[in-house]
């Protein structure tokens, strides 16, 4: 959970929820099916806009890897209403942010405003869903400007090649978990208008999407915007969601990346996950907080101090591409630690193992599950002071789960973790035999990746 | 707190749901005025200055530590000594052992962490509300008396060798380098990091040398915010911590010389790279500056934000790039104005053109009344989106005294940026932006992009290291 000195395209958050702290909720459904949550907070004149669609990377068909991602770029060229560039104007130009990005699971678009100006990125996010402007001349700049992203965020740097092509296969046996999220070159080049027209028609519709405001809004007058803005949207065919099973049986596997950009060798270290929201995901999370969760983590204290080999570490459940608010099953729950080149690979397997081990032979004291507990509380507490993560975590938890709810009971299922819990969690999913091991080797020589144009 | 006084939704609340017109931008009212929650300021007699904040929205609490101890106090043979400093305080004091403070501070829902920059030392951090006495008193004494443990430091050395290492495989980073060496002189800004010999020289006797130097009260500035106790019983929680600590001399801080910019391109050779990272920075001003204003929206029309005129052109229209942006890091001594973006290597020449062409209209060309508004409208946004959580509050508020300025720099803040007017613009981009005596830093594969360069004059290359 300590964040490393390299950037990934979509870092996960962290765990969920709220304690004393309550957010109030108003959910309710457009008639075309839009699914639409409001949260009132007046303490700072500001308002976040969040729009979530339910699909993402593990969406894509075969030959269009990178698709979701190519899509979401297209989302901010101009609409039925509004030029091209204006999207970013218009929000700038009243004093806000706006962004968007591409998950394995959803896409999702947020902008962040002055709270007088919700009307602006209702206007806006409204009439992209509509009728967005889809033309080659756009389609033709964006594959230019996302293999040019691909080539600053990926395969110019150390490690991400390896983490956004290799990880996945060697996480994955199905194709639409497998493949690279950023996608190829040649695959980027295929894509047709006529792709881009077919996957707005099928996923950007009203009854795929949730919205989220949460900010200094009066809910009377927000719902008539919404209403006005959304309302008559006509809504598509539910899109199918392509069958992501993985075999049952998983075989440990193991595979060394050579890297051209790479100083210092690292070790992606991974199992599959649980179902989300089962018992054993929130066990899990809390292990994870117990073995690497801040300065007095077990990863801290006995590998990065102790046994001094390791020198920086991340992990959750979804890493790299999701966090647990927006884990998905099939998925994992890997590591990726960077190590002094005194150590081999393997010896750091052994080391992040032997952690786990002890959780899955002696169990865990309550005095520490406890400051663990405390400390996941509190990080939830200070993630919840913007505007915008909760109004993601709304959008998120209400697709995911059909329930903006979990945000205000989530925590009380994890302070309600037993060390019972946690150690059968460690027993049954963080197990060799069930786990995949991705060594990154600095190779100054190595081919640096070439383009496929 | 930070309530807004215009009547939000004015324009909403009229509105049928059959009365939009979609074809245009709904009309909104201006941006909220809005009043900054007051501070409470005092100095204690040691001279350390206290700025409290009363923030009821979250049982937090959130704390700033800083003092002008920053890598511009290293001893010129040791760079990085600032640095250590800050992140060994944490690792250990006179009574308690890392792991001690480590799980004390996770306990009650905390961190602390030191850090530093190029002018400031800064311990950050924040707690569960009910246990604001027990941070305080972690604060005082990771402050006070760190004992900066021989393995702690022998631990950290090792580990930032690693780092450096890594950091040294990012071209950002190398761009960086050169650019400060470049526009920075023989200033100690010039030095971003420090080197495997420097951190070599480092051990318990320099850093206790450097922290009893530098870290004194009469140096220091402590931001405390969030829910806190009540006012009387805060001061004297503060009094308890640090109201014995002594005094301390301050020795003159490194004269703020720095070499007249000049036109320069240099290389920096970095075999393989698939793309080439473009930096151009020119020596610019600090907040105290009266020019600051105007640079700093001036910055923000060439390249900040994404209706920026880099990001519109150079990505949008071009197509060279996926980042294309501006910066001014402004510090207490000076500043760098610097834009930045990352091509292929086959665009090389039009891209660096394109980035310059940017720059000279900047200086050469008018700014329309509608792109002063809008970006003047989104840095008064951006503003107000800092003041959100309790971090972004304490960093605006540490950072006001760690640069010397008023108190009122943030109050008046977005009147200012309000106030500034297109001639100012041109004449702050003449001075500040123009690329004739700017450095033109360039990372990448030299075997594939100096000629191409050669055409912007004479490159100097040098190895990426």
């Amino acid at each position: 959970m300590k964040a490393l000195a390299i950037p990934l395209l979509l870092a996960g958050s962290l765990l969920s929820h709220g304690a004393e702290v309550t957010i109030p909720i108003e959910k309710y459904k457009l008639d075309n099916g839009m699914r639409v949550i409001l949260s009132r907070d007046s303490s700072v004149p500001v308002v976040a806009v969040y729009v979530i669609y339910g699909v993402g990377a593990r969406s894509e068909q075969k030959g269009r890897t990178g698709f979701a991602h190519l899509f979401e770029h297209m989302m901010f060229q101009g609409s039925a209403n509004v030029p091209k560039g204006a999207h970013f104007s218009e929000v700038e130009s009243n004093g806000g942010v706006l962004n968007g990005s591409t998950h394995p699971d959803f896409t999702d678009y947020f902008q962040i405003l002055p709270a007088n100006k919700l009307a602006t990125a209702l206007w806006l996010e409204s009439d992209r869903m509509r009728a967005l402007n889809i033309t080659k001349e756009n389609l033709d700049n964006q594959k230019e400007a996302v293999k040019q992203e691909r080539r600053l965020s990926f395969d110019n740097r150390p490690y991400a090649t390896a983490i956004v092509d290799r990880w996945p296969l060697l996480a994955f046996r199905n194709w639409q978990s497998s493949h690279s999220l950023i996608g190829s070159y040649e695959d980027l080049e295929a894509a047709s208008v006529e792709d881009v027209a077919k996957f707005f028609k099928t996923y950007y519709a009203p009854n795929n999407a949730v919205l989220s405001i949460v900010g200094d809004i009066q809910i009377p007058e927000a719902k008539k915007l919404v209403a006005a803005y959304f309302g008559d949207i006509a809504p598509q065919p539910q899109p199918k969601h392509p069958d992501m099973t993985e075999p049952a049986e998983f075989t440990p596997r193991t595979e060394v990346h050579k890297d051209a950009h790479a100083r210092v060798p690292g070790v992606v270290i991974g199992y599959p996950g649980p179902v989300r929201r089962s018992t054993d995901y929130y066990a899990l999370n809390i292990l994870d907080a117990l073995l690497t969760g801040g300065e007095s983590s077990r990863f801290q204290q006995n590998l990065v101090k102790g046994k001094q080999s390791i020198i920086q570490y991340e992990s959750n459940l979804g890493w790299p591409f999701a966090g647990p608010s927006d884990y998905k099953d099939p998925g994992m729950y890997a590591m990726f630690l960077l190590y002094k080149p005194n150590f081999s690979g393997k010896q750091i397997v052994e080391q992040a193992q032997e952690e786990i081990a002890r959780v899955q032979k002696e169990g865990v004291d309550a005095k520490e599950l406890e400051r663990v507990k405390t400390f996941v509380r509190a990080f939830r507490i200070r993630e919840l002071q913007g505007a915008m993560a909760r109004a993601r975590l709304l959008g998120q938890y209400e697709l995911f789960d059909g329930s903006a709810e979990w945000l205000n009971k989530e925590m009380d299922r994890y302070m309600a973790v037993t060390p019972a819990e946690v150690q059968a969690a460690a027993k049954k999913y963080l197990v060799p035999e069930r786990r995949a091991v991705l060594e990154i080797v600095p190779a100054p020589k190595a081919q640096a990746p070439t383009e496929g144009r | 707190m930070l309530k807004t006084t215009l009547a939000v939704f004015a324009a909403a609340a009229a509105l049928g749901a059959q009365a939009i017109d979609r074809t245009k931008a709904p009309a909104t009212p201006p941006i909220p005025d809005y009043k900054l929650p007051a501070t409470f300021e005092t100095k204690l007699p040691n001279g350390l200055t206290v700025v409290l904040l009363e923030d009821n929205r979250f049982p937090l609490v959130t704390v700033r530590l800083g003092f002008l101890a920053g890598a511009k106090f290293d001893p010129k043979e040791t760079p990085g000594l600032s640095e250590t400093t800050a992140a060994l305080l944490t690792q250990g004091t006179g009574t308690r052992t890392a792991r001690q403070i480590a799980e004390e501070l996770a306990s009650i829902g905390g961190a602390l962490n030191g850090g530093a920059g190029p002018d400031s030392i800064t311990i950050s951090g924040s707690a569960l509300a009910e246990h604001a006495p027990k941070l305080l008193e972690i604060l005082a004494d990771v402050t006070r008396n760190p004992a900066f443990p021989e393995e702690e430091v022998k631990l950290r050395i090792a580990n930032r060798n690693q780092e450096l290492q890594a950091q040294r495989s990012e071209p950002a980073f190398l761009a960086e380098e050169k650019l400060a060496s470049v526009v920075f002189g023989s200033h100690p800004y010039s030095r971003i990091a420090p080197t495997p010999e420097s951190l070599a020289r480092i051990d318990r006797k320099a850093l206790a040398g450097f922290h009893a130097t530098w870290l004194v009260p009469n140096n220091g500035y402590l931001v405390l915010l969030g829910k806190l106790p009540p006012r009387a019983e805060t001061l004297r929680l503060i009094n308890e911590r640090f109201g014995s600590w002594k005094q301390g001399q301050l020795p003159p801080a490194p004269k703020p010389e720095f070499p007249a910019p000049s036109k320069v391109i240099a290389l920096v050779d970095r075999p393989g790279s698939v793309q080439a990272d473009i930096h151009v920075g020119r020596l610019a001003v600090t907040r105290a500056n009266p020019d600051y204003f105007p640079l700093m929206v001036a910055n923000n029309i060439l390249g900040g934000g994404a209706s920026s005129r880099m990001f519109s052109n150079i990505r949008e229209k071009q197509g060279f790039a996926y980042d294309a942006h501006s910066e001014l890091d402004a510090r207490r001594e000076a500043g760098i104005a610097k834009a930045v973006t990352q091509v292929r290597n086959e665009v090389i020449e039009p891209a660096t053109r394109a980035v310059l062409d940017e720059l000279n209209g900047m200086i050469k060309g008018t700014v329309a009344p509608a792109e002063l508004t809008r970006t003047k409208n989104f840095i008064s946004g951006i503003y107000l989106l800092r003041l959100e959580s309790q971090d972004g509050l304490a960093q605006q508020l540490i950072t006001t005294k760690l640069m010397g300025l008023p108190n009122s720099f943030l109050e008046q803040y977005t009147a200012r940026v309000r106030a500034v007017q297109p001639e100012q613009i041109q004449n702050v981009a003449g001075r500040y932006l123009n690329p004739e005596n700017a450095a033109v830093v360039v990372v990448g594969d030299a075997s594939k992009i100096a000629k191409p360069l050669e055409k912007f004059g004479k490159v100097e290359v040098t190895k990426a290291q």
